[in-house]
């Protein structure tokens, strides 16, 4: 069809030649400074076929972290900053260091306190008495000191091999640090080459700024803390104390103080405040609680044990089955019936909160980036901040006991059906949704026929994912008096009682497995189904 | 034609906050697409459309990908609103009505099928179809029974209770234009229907659908990239670039007098033989000096493969008739370069 002419003309790959020329313009477009040094090597370095560089780089060998930092190879700056430092303490040991110094001071000592017995020693011959219990003293530590005075000296005469070894060190990093330097500039030519943007290029005195500030904080402080005896007492720890008196004029009171008291205050008087709220969200919990443990231990056990197995049969085959039977026959033989239900009904009035809560905001998340761009920090903090961080506010608003226990739990267990039913609804593939409003449909029709069916498999592994989360708080919320299983593994814990630990252990793992087998085989059905 | 159907008139869509200014501009000064891209931050998608589709025609809209084609289709249900100009289906203005009188008409007059399908993978065939009228609230019994109906205009009897994904690519797409009929709406919007599916399945398709709309009488809006496609299906051809509408015109229109290069090097490659009338390379009959009696003739409305037929069993020329009359001549110089597309 086109008339258009192709100006390449077919020819065998072995007769194509380098050019160079374009090549090079655009290397020295990167490098700036010495463009056609590195050009020249740029091409040693795609010319080669092996593994060894085949290019050495004075000025990084010799500038070393300094050239990587002008040439803004940052990676390369770190690595060799350390690597470098480990030579120069050496180096510093070796040198100026006294690695005998401690020995020597010890032998001064001992020497002086030898001495001293000797005077007492002699004051006694003086006085008539026996010396010879002083003497014996003075011979024995008098020996100790030349022991500590040999061993300076073996330490001392060390410091040249130390120094030696750092000199070789330093100049094994030197040689590295030529060898590598170009192979690795090249690889920031590469990249420079995909996204000029995203990559730095040239030499700007920004960096050669940066690289030499660096340097000169990190390296002598660094070197001088582990090459002196006794460095400044400023170095070895941070001065807290002192920074806190310089702003509150007490002896006592710190920065710590004052903000834990202030903070303690706080949160008293947000709990007095929101007594009402807080009450009423406890009670709620409480109901759903109280509902299901009623379900669950108020039933008669005989026909709870025979719904669960036929459960499990019906959602999960009939190997779940068999082994939902042996792990209740193992929880109700060693007594854990009761107790086990109360955990079952725990983490299923959490399971129930989190989804009845947890699904309409993932929905929501999932149509409305902004409201997801706002509650993502909030949900990474829910998931990642360790459960005893929270149980303290949670104890401090909403008392201890079950129904606490439960929101800790909620805390933990929400992220992932929030995130999964998110996820699910923003990846229904638009024209779907297109289709339907181009047939009429409402937002709510579109929710309802569309975004939310096509979204249920991940809503469903949301689900999943909540389950297992809220089983793992079971065992930690028996801190804050949560009940169940987890009260048995917790007073276990305490009197070291390691029969009953394992036991209980075991009882929490068979209701863990059987909840997850259960939960996994229905939900796996429900996805082969779509 | 009879009535009009859709109306377009001047339809603009600009994407970008600053997309009025960016209007005047192209009016004004007759900027370009990149121009605006880089003076206003706005992107061109559609720029002064004027058609009118009358009841009962198959109107195509051709252009290669980015050119604007399915924007300004989606104009006429409202899915875009446009930056200017005015839509008008059966009558109404479509951009001056509320959201519910819009979903009325989408779910009342519009049938959409779109070139990925789009069925809902949880709902079985028949409950696809059937899911306009679902939105509609018509009642589950008449819904089953209707879309029954619409399967079986498009050859689906016996596939009522699969799943979509169990379906052929093609029959996908019968399942989406039987969707798409199931509400018997006047306008059908055909966004490249069938550029996904493989080419024996594609002209299978485009006979079905064009003898399938002949009979039910669907004004359709069908866009293509392909001009073999459109030119097969279409009653005219509107060909797009860059947001702008360059020609509209019945295939042979188009073929034989392309509006610009831009038109011509598509319809290059494309055959003559069934498309071109003989009306359009007759020569006057008194231009032809020598004697034509005996020889053979033909209607003005034959194509050039008729005339070929004609042509072969004998030296002379082709008379050419118009109700009986004889109107003019083609002779066989005259009818290789009509087959060549009508070079002088």
């Amino acid at each position: 069809m086109s008339d258009n002419e192709s100006n390449a003309s077919v020819i065998a790959a072995s007769d194509i030649e380098v050019d160079h020329a374009s090549l090079d313009a655009s290397i020295t477009e990167f490098a700036g400074k010495n463009g056609d040094y590195y050009a020249k090597q740029f091409h040693r370095i795609h010319s080669s076929t092996g593994l060894l560089p085949n290019t050495f780089n004075l000025m990084a060998a010799v500038l070393g972290p300094v050239w990587a930092a002008s040439r803004a190879v940052w990676g390369m700056f770190w690595g060799f900053l350390i690597l470098e430092m480990i030579a120069w303490v050496q180096i510093g040991r070796g040198w100026w260091g006294d690695p005998g110094a401690n020995f020597f001071e010890r032998a001064a000592k001992q020497q002086e306190r030898a001495e001293g017995f000797l005077e007492r020693a002699e004051a006694a011959r003086a006085a008539g008495e026996d010396p010879s219990r002083f003497e014996k003293l003075a011979e024995n530590i008098g020996n100790a000191a030349e022991k500590s005075e040999a061993l300076g000296q073996a330490a001392s005469s060390e410091a040249t091999g130390i120094l030696l070894g750092g000199l070789f060190l330093l100049l094994l990093f030197k040689i590295l640090q030529g060898l590598y330097a170009n192979s690795i500039y090249e690889k920031q030519f590469s990249r420079w080459r995909i996204d000029q943007n995203a990559t730095e290029s040239g030499v700007k005195p920004k960096n050669i700024l940066l690289g030499i500030v660096l340097v000169v904080l990190i390296g002598p402080l660094t070197i001088y803390k582990f090459t002196v005896d006794s460095p400044l007492e400023v170095l070895n720890e941070f001065p807290e104390k002192q920074v806190s008196s310089v702003f509150i004029d007490s002896d006592k009171a710190t920065l710590f103080t004052e903000l834990a008291s202030w903070l303690e205050q706080k949160i008293d008087n947000a709990a007095i405040a929101g007594a009402g709220a807080f009450d009423g969200i406890t009670a709620g919990v409480r109901w759903v609680l109280d509902a299901l443990g009623l379900a669950l231990i108020g039933t008669p056990w005989p026909v709870v044990m025979l719904v669960i197995c036929v459960v499990a049969w019906r959602a999960a085959g009939p190997r779940v089955a068999i082994f939902t039977a042996a792990s209740l026959a193992y929880i109700a033989l060693l007594g854990y019936w009761a107790i086990a239900m109360e955990t079952v009904a725990l983490v299923g009035a959490a399971v129930f909160i989190c989804v009845i809560i947890g699904i309409p905001l993932g929905i929501w998340f999932g149509k409305s980036r902004r409201a997801y761009n706002a509650a993502e920090p909030v949900l990474d903090l829910m998931q990642t901040l360790p459960a005893f961080v929270y149980l303290i506010p949670i104890i401090a608003f909403f008392g201890t006991g079950n129904p606490p226990g439960i929101l800790a739990t909620i805390i933990f267990g929400m992220p992932p059906v929030i995130r999964l039913t998110s996820l699910g609804v923003r990846g229904v593939p638009d024209s779907i949704k297109e289709a339907a409003v181009a047939f009429g449909a409402s937002r709510f029709q579109l929710l309802k026929d569309v975004e939310v069916p096509l979204a249920l498999p991940s809503i469903m592994t949301g689900v999943n994912q909540t389950i297992l989360m809220c089983l793992s708080m079971v065992v930690i919320i028996s801190l804050i008096g949560g009940g169940g299983l987890g009260k048995v593994i917790l007073e276990a814990l305490q009197y070291a009682a390691k029969g009953p630990g394992l036991l209980g252990g075991f009882a929490i793992l068979f209701v863990a497995m059987v909840i997850d087998r259960i939960v996994q085989g229905a939900f796996r059905r429900k996805d082969q189904e779509l | 034609m009879s009535e009009t159907v859709v109306k377009a008139t001047g339809v603009w869509k600009v994407f970008g906050d600053q997309s009025d200014a960016a209007i005047k501009a192209i009016r004004e000064e007759g900027i370009g697409k990149p121009e605006v891209l880089a003076r206003f931050g706005c992107v061109v998608g559609v720029q002064d459309a004027t058609f009118e589709v009358p009841r009962g025609e198959i109107f195509c809209i051709m252009g290669l990908s980015g050119s604007g084609k399915s924007t300004l289709v989606r104009h006429i249900n409202r899915l875009i609103e446009p930056t200017a100009g005015s839509i008008e289906l059966l009558g109404r203005d479509v951009s001056s009505l509320n959201q519910a009188d819009l979903r009325a008409l989408r779910a009342n007059h519009i049938g959409m099928v779109f070139q990925h399908m789009a069925l809902l993978p949880h709902r079985s065939v028949r409950d696809n179809v059937a899911y306009p009228l679902e939105i509609r609230g018509v009642a589950k019994s008449k819904r089953w029974a209707v879309s029954d109906h619409a399967l079986t205009l498009v050859d689906l009897v016996g596939y009522e209770d699969r799943l979509p994904k169990e379906l052929s690519g093609g029959m996908q797409q019968r399942v989406g234009i039987a969707r798409a009929l199931a509400s018997d709406p006047e306008v059908l919007l055909m966004d490249e229907p069938f550029s996904a599916l493989d080419p024996l399945i594609r002209m299978q398709l485009q006979d079905q659908f064009k003898a399938l709309v002949a009979e039910l009488q669907k004004t359709t809006l069908f866009i293509t990239h392909d001009l073999d496609e459109a030119i097969r299906i279409g009653h005219r051809i509107a060909i797009m670039k860059d947001g702008v509408i360059v020609q509209i015109g019945t295939p042979e229109e188009i073929v034989m007098n392309p509006a610009d290069d831009y038109v011509r090097e598509f319809v290059q490659g494309i055959s003559k033989l069934k498309l071109v009338k003989a009306h359009s390379i007759l020569e006057p009959l008194d231009s032809y000096d020598g004697n034509l009696d005996g020889a053979p003739r033909a209607d003005e409305l034959a194509d050039l493969d008729q005339l070929i037929d004609h042509a072969v069993g004998t030296d002379m020329p082709v008379v050419i008739t118009s109700n009986g009359e004889d109107v003019g001549v083609v002779t066989k110089p005259r009818l290789l370069r009509g087959i060549q597309g009508g070079k002088e």
